[in-house]
């Protein structure tokens, strides 16, 4: 059974902040998902342990041709255009 | 005739012109949006720009391209040049991609006219639409029931005429589901026949672009213009076969199969439904193969495991530094991207990060991914032997009609019961399409699915326009343009 700490642990790793007062609620609902999940251990000799990729597709290149990149104002332009060609962070101590 | 035949012989005969035909539409919008929440936005000087060029051809003499003229939405976790694409969320509001998808690149070629960016469940994730940050979109039969999801908005655009056809992704069910609940085709091509270029991913190996439409022939020449190869996405294949030319084939002699695995829990006015469709289709000569498909009966976890593990992976591109939400307070980068992201996603997209990250993490990655993995080989491996026996599968797309708004609120694992029809079409990579096949007491659609073999998108268009001639039309709504 997923504990709250585990559920900690992973939002964590998942770069989520759970509220105190929520951690409760998510782990019960965790809890009923995993559960759910769970039902895939009794098909204990049906995996298949070769299966490999749904896509058909084996080393699918394209041609290795230099072409322009994009302009860096197209590129920043859902930050507000940037500062000096980057990507503008607060600076925080 | 298809919708888009229809629109195009009027187009031609100079019965209205395309920028009437889309002054129209983009009127209705604005007259019956407000009641059904399809739209989250609408691009007028889009759609009119390409209205005017399509006149212009008119003018000249020239013949239309396959779609062009027709107007059309896309689900908006498309991307579009220039035009917002916010998959609904709080977390890309005020995203302006600097690139188009593949598919509307192709389709802007055809001359297609845009109306809008179509509502859907955020980031995909969902069955109702009600994970929209733009709140859900209504079914257009019943303004009490929801439009189903997440192509929610497409489905019930076109269910309420406010468009000739939509572009959805179906990732678990997503163009199937909202085209059963609002009677409408819908088609989710095999993996790798349309480029997933430029749509914004949920689930890689899982999710497909595809049309949702009033009819199986205009689903047929959407999917044939759209499922071109892209250099650009390395699953991509495009078609085998283009299904437009082969609609009229009758189906004498097709096998139709039947897993008993899909017919159980299934509401008593589907399964009638179904039924009565088994006749019509016995009356055009096909024949009806029961068979089993045990590994199907895991389908629904397997999915959840390798959908959300993919998603986990998928979003963890949204750190507020690139593009979209940023979050106005922070101590550090690490804050600044923790509370971004905590503040940017809704409820069911966090679960579904969680979810992913927990069966990746170390310690339960063989017990769930990779057990996943391997009996997702066994479903395809189940399919493959299927389509040994008969052409064909037939199945529910739902097993009950619209639900109630609000009925997927209060226990999640309830609301993943519901895609149990649809989940192992995508395990397998398969096409498959809905289309309406009755009403239940209540006036509400009930869809059919059929699923094809690997490629086989021609086989079930064919099988769906030969009922659709055989069972009659389809209840029409009181919304939007009446052509």
């Amino acid at each position: 059974m997923v504990t709250r700490e585990e559920i900690q642990k992973i939002a964590l790793l998942s770069k989520l902040l759970i509220p105190e007062e929520e951690l409760d609620g998510l782990t019960a609902d965790m809890q009923d998902i995993i559960a759910f999940a769970d039902t895939i251990r009794a098909a204990e000799d049906l995996a298949d342990p070769d299966f490999d990729s749904i896509s058909g597709a084996c080393n699918a290149f394209r041609e290795d041709e230099v072409l322009p990149s994009r302009p860096p104002e197209e590129i920043l332009q859902n930050v507000g255009g940037g500062e000096d060609g980057c990507f503008p962070v607060r600076r925080r101590m | 005739m298809s919708m888009i035949q229809v629109v195009q012989a009027k187009l031609a005969a100079g019965e209205f012109s395309c920028r009437e035909l889309t002054c129209a539409y983009l009127d209705a919008i604005g007259r019956d949006n407000g009641a059904l929440n399809a739209y989250v936005r609408t691009t007028p000087d889009v759609a009119l720009e390409a209205a005017d060029r399509v006149d212009r051809k008119l003018a000249r003499g020239e013949a239309l391209l396959p779609l062009e003229g027709v107007p059309m939405t896309l689900k908006d976790n498309i991307s579009t040049r220039g035009v917002e694409t916010t998959c609904c969320s709080r977390m890309l509001q005020g995203y302006v991609p600097i690139y188009s998808a593949f598919v509307w690149e192709v389709l802007q070629k055809q001359g297609a006219v845009l109306l809008g960016k179509t509502n859907m469940d955020e980031f995909a994730m969902g069955s109702s639409s009600e994970t929209s940050c733009f709140g859900g979109s209504l079914n257009p039969h019943d303004l009490s029931r929801v439009a189903g999801g997440s192509s929610g908005g497409a489905a019930s655009a076109v269910a309420g005429n406010l468009a000739v056809y939509g572009l959805g992704s179906d990732t678990g069910g997503s163009i199937r589901q909202p085209a059963s609940f609002c009677g409408v085709t819908g088609l989710k091509p095999s993996y790798g026949a349309v480029s997933r270029f430029g749509l914004v991913a949920y689930a890689s190996s899982l999710d497909q672009i595809g049309p949702i439409a009033p009819s199986a022939g205009d689903c047929a020449a959407i999917y044939d213009v759209i499922s071109e190869y892209d250099p650009m996405d390395s699953t991509c294949r495009g078609r085998r076969e283009a299904a437009l030319p082969r609609l009229e084939e009758g189906i004498r002699g097709m096998k139709i199969g039947m897993p008993e695995e899909y017919f159980s829990g299934v509401r008593p006015e589907v399964l009638s439904a179904l039924e009565s469709a088994g006749e019509v289709f016995r009356s055009l000569g096909a024949e009806l193969v029961p068979f089993r498909l045990p590994a199907l009966q895991y389908a629904l976890p397997v999915y959840y495991i390798l959908a959300c593990a993919e998603a986990a992976s998928n979003l963890g591109r949204y750190d507020g530094i690139r593009y979209g939400y940023r979050t106005a307070h922070y101590s550090g980068v690490h804050d600044m991207v923790c509370r971004t992201r905590t503040e940017g996603f809704g409820k069911e997209v966090q679960r579904r990060i969680l979810l992913g990250n927990y069966v990746l993490s170390s310690g339960y990655y063989d017990a769930y991914y990779k057990k996943a993995q391997g009996l997702r080989g066994a479903i395809v491996k189940g399919f493959r032997e299927a389509f040994e026996k008969c052409d064909i599968i037939m199945a529910p797309t739902v097993p009950m009609t619209a639900f109630p708004q609000n009925f997927t609120g209060a226990d999640p694992v309830e609301t993943y019961l519901t895609d149990i029809c649809t989940v192992p079409v995508n395990i397998a990579g398969l096409p498959a399409l809905s289309t309406p096949c009755g009403y239940d007491s209540g006036g509400l659609p009930i869809g059919m699915q059929l699923i094809g073999n690997t490629f086989c998108e021609a086989s079930i268009l064919t099988a769906a326009h030969q009922y659709e001639k055989a069972a009659g039309q389809h209840k029409a709504t009181k919304w939007g343009v009446t052509l």
